[in-house]
């Protein structure tokens, strides 16, 4: 059974429609480093995190475990501003997500980082 | 986390009962304990979430039984966890969804179709919506497992509204060791020499592991145990040391402790340079909280401030001053907590056996569901602005009734409430029923007509939690555990789960793509990621997955970051110095008992934790009505004996019910037990029996946190 209906139909969705953008960015084989000013969206951001980042950012997985509280807002930033992505710090290339959903995914990780007013931690 | 720990007791195929069973914790041999039959699933009677196995005969549930395998509830079930059976089977309980007919709160209603109860509530939320914006909507909810659904339905709206309980119970505890130390630890009671409890009244308001660990450990162990309170309560009768302390004032204490022991220079000099920022300002901040200043706030002696701050310190890491959970009580609560951490991190107990730790988690997946846009407008409540530092995911729910009245900054029109009980949750019910007549709509979803139900105009009845599955949920700890609410009979009325009744409401608001999946598929997402093999199968078997042994000391590494500001445990505070608060805990003395005045203050008992509780049988057998205790000087003046009518009257609510006067509260104070004096004629066993105290609470809340405050009413009492 699939147990994920919706979010399939949704990514498909979305797909198509960011297909010719992608298709864009990838033909000119731009990077995308991101202005610190870009305010993406945080509830998105967390959902493109766990969906895009975390296939490989996991404990056992095949990059190093990462959540918010792994960077500081600063750190973040310098990730994602100078694109230090991947080994050879090659940057987010279209296969992890569109140039919003990236945004998102840094909205979020600087808005719960380790010294973050709202850090990602456990409540009651 | 650490996959060797979980392997340790969790073995492979049949879990190794005997490894991970609870009286292994303490001290006395016993025999290993039998895994009673029946049907694994987690109680929900309060938010300890202890596992349960329920034992069914001809289909019915006959009896609960604690399920020894969770170490976090240590083999027990308490009244309240036995009394859930009374729920399913209460013939006054919600059987099908409901449609007022009369007036608000005149208690006439048609019973309706699923199909009408959704249509309607969709099209009063579009109206809402349509004339208002998304913002125009309010969802309130205490916790729960299925409490995401109903939140996700609220944001999927698009409303920024979400309003969770922490704000009337324990934000400021949060926020305060938060803003400390960067997260919230637990205490291990279990295994600590020297414990301090303020007002925390661990044997009758149960948290597992830790009301059980003062039994098994702290007594057993015959360590120190010293309590604060301005009552005796059954804790008090169980400590060393019990001390009626001057309410609102712990501040004091607390500070003068730190005095004592920075003077004598009895701190754990090596922590305290390793691991946090701001001592050179603490040794400062507390030369004038002298013994002898706090004897005349609290009342305690200077001396035995003295001796206690000694003994506390020589006593560590294996002491703690304990935080306590309900925390909404002045509005410096915040900073009376964060007083309380920094003791704690003075001594070193950080991270230590016997010491404060730092929560340990079971890890499990998450299923994903699509995400909905932020939005447009921001919350009605002003948390951003004017409590910047509290959880803005969370809401502050006093700050936002106020704003929702005065229609700020923009009108509230619906609200829409699950698993909760307002009008005896929130202080001030004259308050919340203004908030409800403004209202051109209210939904409530529950298991029983509570007060707020009552006043609503449609009621969706929810299964009960023996009826359900539910999502798997953490329960971090010392021992931390992973457990599952599975459904143990078939729902006996025409209720649903809350998942079913988001969807109905889903579809019909055009959101049923964000809702488009079955608990099942949610339960089997998380269940993937479960440290065990086949994680669903085990944790349908075995209702709960748990680490068996703590693990100390992994924090206290020279580069472990922890997740404040700086990096460091923050004794000093430059975040709460940019938002414009103390940065480092100042004393300000509460405000005086007027003349002819009782300061009220409030706790719980073991039968009563929650107003929802008071009306089930086995619970109600124990505590019939709720009366107001009242100390024989004062009662003596008043001409009132035990067995009397009094009047008890605020500046926002009079009330009558009977005195019981006992030495056995301070001659200042009064007190009442929560959860009587209903008016929904459902819960006829209390059913304009005793008194509400929410009628009489003022609305007060703490400063930082934006908790509500709960010890700030003054009352009036004369016989009547
Ligand atoms: S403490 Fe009692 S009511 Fe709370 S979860 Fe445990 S058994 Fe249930």
């Amino acid at each position: 059974m699939d147990p994920f209906p919706a979010f399939r139909r949704r990514f498909r969705k979305e797909a198509q429609m960011k297909l010719t953008k992608l298709a864009v960015i990838a033909l000119l084989g731009l990077a995308l480093p991101l202005s610190a000013e870009e305010k993406g969206s945080d509830t998105k951001g967390k959902f493109y995190f766990k969906k895009s980042c975390k296939t490989c950012h996991v404990k056992g997985g095949s990059a190093l475990e990462l959540t918010p509280l792994s960077k500081t807002q600063a750190q973040w930033r310098k990730v994602f501003d100078a694109g230090r992505h991947g080994k050879a710090g090659e940057g987010f290339s279209p296969k992890f997500g569109t140039p919003e959903q990236i945004r998102d995914i840094k909205t979020f990780l600087i808005n719960h980082a380790s010294d973050s007013p709202q850090p990602e931690t456990c409540g009651g | 986390m650490d996959r060797r720990l979980f392997m340790q007791v969790a073995g492979t195929g049949a879990l190794a009962a005997g490894s991970i069973a609870c009286p292994r914790f303490f001290r006395k041999a016993e025999a290993a304990p039998v895994i009673p039959a029946g049907i694994p699933t987690t109680c929900e009677l309060c938010p300890n979430k202890c596992s349960v196995i329920a034992e069914l005969r001809n289909g019915l549930i006959h009896k609960l039984n604690p399920n020894p395998e969770n170490p976090k509830s240590r083999g027990m079930l308490c009244a309240r966890g036995n009394a859930a059976i009374q729920q399913v089977y209460d013939p006054d309980r919600l059987k099908q969804p409901l449609i007022r007919a009369g007036a608000r709160g005149e208690g006439k209603w048609r019973p309706v179709s699923w199909e009408e109860a959704w249509d309607y509530t969709a099209r009063k939320l579009s109206e809402v919506k349509e004339k208002h914006g998304p913002q125009g909507t309010l969802w309130s909810s205490t916790e729960g497992f299925q409490e995401v659904f109903f939140k996700n339905l609220g944001m999927a709206f698009g409303s920024p509204n979400i309003l969770r309980h922490p704000s009337l119970c324990l934000a400021s505890v949060n926020l305060a060791y938060s803003m400390t130390f960067g997260t919230v630890p637990s205490f291990d009671l279990l295994n600590a020499d020297f414990v301090i409890m303020a007002g925390a009244n661990r044997f009758e308001s149960i948290i597992t592991p830790d009301t059980m660990d003062l039994i098994g450990g702290v007594m057993e162990r015959k360590a120190k145990f010293i309590y604060l309170d301005p009552r005796f309560t059954v804790t008090a009768s169980k400590a060393d040391e019990w001390h009626p302390i001057r309410p609102g004032t712990d501040l004091a204490f607390i500070l003068a402790m730190i005095h004592v022991i920075l003077k004598e220079e009895r701190q754990d000099k090596a922590f305290l340079e390793a691991f946090t920022l701001g001592y050179e300002q603490l040794a400062e901040h507390v030369k004038p909280y002298t013994p002898e200043w706090a004897e005349l706030e609290t009342g305690i002696a200077a001396k035995d401030i003295v001796r206690i701050a000694r003994a506390f310190a020589d006593s560590a890491p294996r002491a703690v001053f304990y935080a306590g959970r309900r925390s909404s009580w002045y509005t410096n609560d915040f900073q009376m907590r964060r007083a309380q951490a920094i003791l704690n991190a003075v001594v070193g107990n950080w991270d230590r056996q016997g010491g404060m730790v730092p929560n340990q988690k079971v890890p499990k997946g998450e299923f994903m569901f699509l995400p909905w846009d932020d939005p447009k407008a921001p919350r009605v409540d002003e948390v951003e602005k004017n409590f910047p530092l509290a959880s803005a995911k969370d809401g502050v729910y006093l700050p936002l009734r106020e704003n929702v009245l005065k229609g700020q900054p923009y009108p509230v029109k619906a609200w829409m409430v699950y698993k909760q009980d307002p009008l005896h949750s929130v202080p001030d019910q004259g308050r919340t029923l203004k908030m409800i007549e403004q209202m051109d709509f209210v939904g409530v979803i529950d298991i029983a007509m509570s007060d707020t139900a009552w006043f609503a105009d449609v009621v969706f009845p929810e299964s009960h939690y023996l009826e359900r599955t539910d999502p798997i949920e953490v329960l971090p700890g010392i021992w931390p555990a992973a457990v599952l609410r599975q459904q143990v009979a078939k729902p006996i009325h025409d209720t649903k789960p809350c998942l079913e009744i988001v969807q109905g409401l889903a579809k019909r608001l055009g959101l049923n793509d964000f809702f488009d999946y079955t608990i099942e598929q949610w339960v089997e997402a998380e269940a993937r990621e479960l440290p065990i093999a086949n994680g669903l199968e085990h944790i349908k078997k075995h209702g709960v997955v748990a680490f068996s042994e703590p693990k100390y000391g992994a924090t206290r590494n020279p580069v472990n970051r922890f997740v404040t500001k700086s990096g460091k445990i923050e004794l000093f505070s430059e975040r709460l110095q940019e938002a414009g608060h103390d940065p480092l805990p100042k004393y300000t003395p509460p405000a005086a008992v007027p003349e002819g005045r009782f300061r009220m203050v409030l706790g719980r008992k073991a039968t009563i934790t929650h107003a929802g509780l008071t009306h089930l049988p086995w619970l109600h057998e124990h505590h019939k009505e709720n009366d107001v205790w009242l100390n024989p000087e004062p009662a003596a003046r008043l001409g009132i004996r035990t067995g009397d009518l009094v009047e008890v009257a605020s500046q926002v609510g009079r009330v009558r019910l009977k005195a019981r006067v006992t030495e056995e509260i301070r001659p200042d104070c009064i007190f009442m037990l929560h959860g009587f004096g209903k008016k929904s004629p459902w819960l006829k066993r209390v059913h304009g029996v005793g008194a509400a105290d929410a009628v009489l609470l003022e609305t007060a809340w703490d400063k930082v946190s934006g908790n509500a405050a709960m010890h700030e009413t003054f009352v009036k009492v004369a016989k009547v």
